[in-house]
């Protein structure tokens, strides 16, 4: 096969997984609610761009059906979110991303079960070559990720990304300093799902199919790992996260086209990313990249005449 | 006759079979320092998180501005203009110091998802103020110099001021302190009272538990003397001292 396809075969991965992990990063990294059924939601939004683009429905259009339904299901994800404790609300969201694939998987009618159905691909050009499809691929992944991440990035760097760092510190004193903690986390539960499932259609569009097994909880795991890797609460840091992670993820299935092993690649995969994770967790529990402050123009005021006084004091 | 801004009759609350809070009436009037004393154990922090809505009462009312308050969760509380800062501080440890402090604004344009992201020239327009009267809080309790540092850096007393400070910064109508001079060096304690007295004059009504009982005489105006869970005495400062049941309170068991 063409090298450069694997290249850009990563680079559509990067994109589509930087967007799950912006996502994830909205939830738990800024927000601390811990998330370990991401996988459900990018499901919701794959399935859902599938079946309508079948019906002739523009792909924008399937982008954004996707992502409000998604949004719909993070919504009633996030009414448990507020009773159970987070450890609960774990295996709840676990929970959740397993019995939706196992519905799609053995209810035919839906979408095929196992076999799942086919999808066309979002734009396509009459007679293009396999690199063009990639590139016209890479456009629309990135543009789609370029919009989440300026969005989720004006977020954190407001009042309201305060509020969402102060309920992941300590929700009760949050809640006693007058946020309406429900109401934040079902709203960042419903924009992290929206996003979730935008990469959902995404992913469907780019593989031209949708089959249960795309939606294992590795999936999930290996969201994680980006940003657990690349720095919660840190937007940038979780797309280095994505980055890493995929090239490693990508180039493991492709090497294994190649090499040959004594062991399976993807279970000796399995088994480096779960030492990988025990490495960060021990050596750099903040990740690659630490936290990024709130950052307004009020602040950025004050931090400016500081340094001018600093400055001037040192003449 | 003066406005009554908290009024609280029968409060009751029991942990397990324990009554923590076991009968409480009192009546906290606008303006000025109101105290609340009483030896460990007594019920005093037990009672501020009733009236905050952390707790909720097993038995009687609380009034705030003649709202009953009973049911509401603690930020529908906030929001009605009812303030506080924890005995043991409950900071946003990862956040900056005027984060810390940032987050207590009632009312920020741009805490709304919608506005965060749409109204963006407006909010920042209006932090600009509330970044000043931050900065000036601060200042008051040293801690200015710090505001750019994580509050998890802060030491034990620092914390407890910024959690004071905090309290101070939303411009409530009634501000539950617990403790505020505890852990931190007297003469401070005693300016953070100065503080609370300047601004008691400009409309603000504080509700203080305090230990160090030779400051909280000279500021407050009005005592209440907790025991076991209930309200056993109240009086000005000086006629306080002359009750029998201040010194049970304290005393009684030796
Ligand atoms: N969350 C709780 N669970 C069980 N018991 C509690 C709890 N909070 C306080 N108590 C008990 O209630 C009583 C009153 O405590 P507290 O309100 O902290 O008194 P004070 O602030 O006057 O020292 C104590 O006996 C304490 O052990
Ligand atoms: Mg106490």
């Amino acid at each position: 096969m063409d090298p450069l396809l694997y290249v850009f075969d990563v680079v559509v991965y990067v994109g589509i997984f930087g967007m799950l992990a912006l996502s994830l990063n909205l939830e738990f990294g800024f927000t601390g609610l811990a998330n370990f059924g991401k996988v459900a939601f990018f499901l919701i939004g794959a399935y859902t761009y599938g079946l309508l683009s079948q019906i002739g429905i523009p792909f924008y259009v399937c982008l954004i059906a996707g992502a409000s339904i998604s949004a719909a299901f993070g919504f009633l994800i996030s009414l448990p979110a507020l009773r159970l404790r987070a450890d609960y609300l774990a295996i709840v969201v676990l929970t959740f991303g397993e019995i939706l694939r196992l519905i799609v998987k053995n209810e035919d009618w839906i979408a095929g079960g196992d076999w799942g159905i086919s999808v066309s691909r979002a734009i396509s050009l009459a007679g293009a070559s396999p690199r063009v499809n990639a590139l016209v691929n890479i456009g629309l992944v990135y543009l789609c990720l370029g919009i989440c991440f300026f969005v989720l990035q004006l977020l954190a760097n407001s009042p309201y990304g305060r509020t969402m760092r102060a309920i992941r510190e300590d929700e009760i004193a949050a809640e006693a300093l007058g946020k309406d903690r429900a109401k934040y986390k079902a709203q960042v539960f419903m924009l992290g799902s929206a996003v979730a499932g935008v990469a959902g259609g995404l992913y469907a569009q780019y593989l031209q199919c949708v089959l249960p097994g795309m939606f294992m909880p590795m999936v999930t795991f290996t969201v994680w790992m980006m940003v657990l890797l690349g720095g919660p609460a840190n937007n940038k840091g979780v797309l280095l996260g994505a980055v890493l992670v995929e090239i490693f993820d990508r180039g493991a299935n492709i090497a294994k086209d190649y090499l040959t092993l004594p062991v399976d690649p993807a279970n000796l995969q399995y088994i480096l990313f779960g030492v990988l994770i025990i490495l960060v967790l021990f050596y750099r529990p903040q990740g690659l990249l630490k936290e990024s402050p709130v950052t307004t123009k009020a602040l950025e005021l004050v931090r400016n005449d500081r340094s001018a006084v600093k400055s001037n004091g040192k003449q | 006759m003066e406005e009554t801004l908290l009024k609280i009759r029968e409060v009751r609350k029991r942990f397990g079979g324990v009554y923590a809070v076991n009968g409480v009436n009192l009546d906290v009037k606008k303006g000025g320092i109101c105290g609340l004393v009483g030896p460990n154990g007594s019920g005093k922090t037990t009672l501020f998180n009733t009236i905050l809505g952390l707790h909720k009462p097993d038995q009687g009312t609380i009034h705030f501005n003649n709202n009953c308050i009973n049911n509401l969760a603690p930020h529908q509380i906030y929001k009605l203009g009812l303030g506080n800062a924890f005995q043991i501080p409950r900071l946003f440890f990862q956040m900056s110091v005027l984060d810390n402090m940032l987050v207590a604004v009632r009312g920020h344009q741009g805490d709304k998802l919608a506005n965060s992201l749409f109204l963006r020239e407006k909010w920042q327009e209006q932090e600009k103020g509330m970044v000043e009267e931050a900065l000036s809080i601060l200042e008051l309790v040293e801690l200015d110099k710090l505001a750019f540092s994580p509050a998890g850096e802060l030491s034990g007393g620092q914390r407890k001021l910024l959690e004071v400070a905090r309290g101070l910064m939303a411009g409530s109508s009634l501000l539950l302190l617990d403790e505020p001079a505890a852990g931190i060096n007297p003469v401070l304690g005693k300016s953070i009272f100065q503080k609370l007295r300047d601004l008691s004059r400009n409309g603000t009504t504080f509700f203080v538990v305090e230990h160090r009982l030779e400051i909280l005489f000279e500021f407050a105006s009005w005592i209440y003397v907790m025991d076991k869970g209930k309200t056993v005495a109240q009086g000005e400062p000086q006629q306080i001292v002359k009750e029998p049941a201040f010194y049970e309170a304290y005393l009684g068991e030796g």
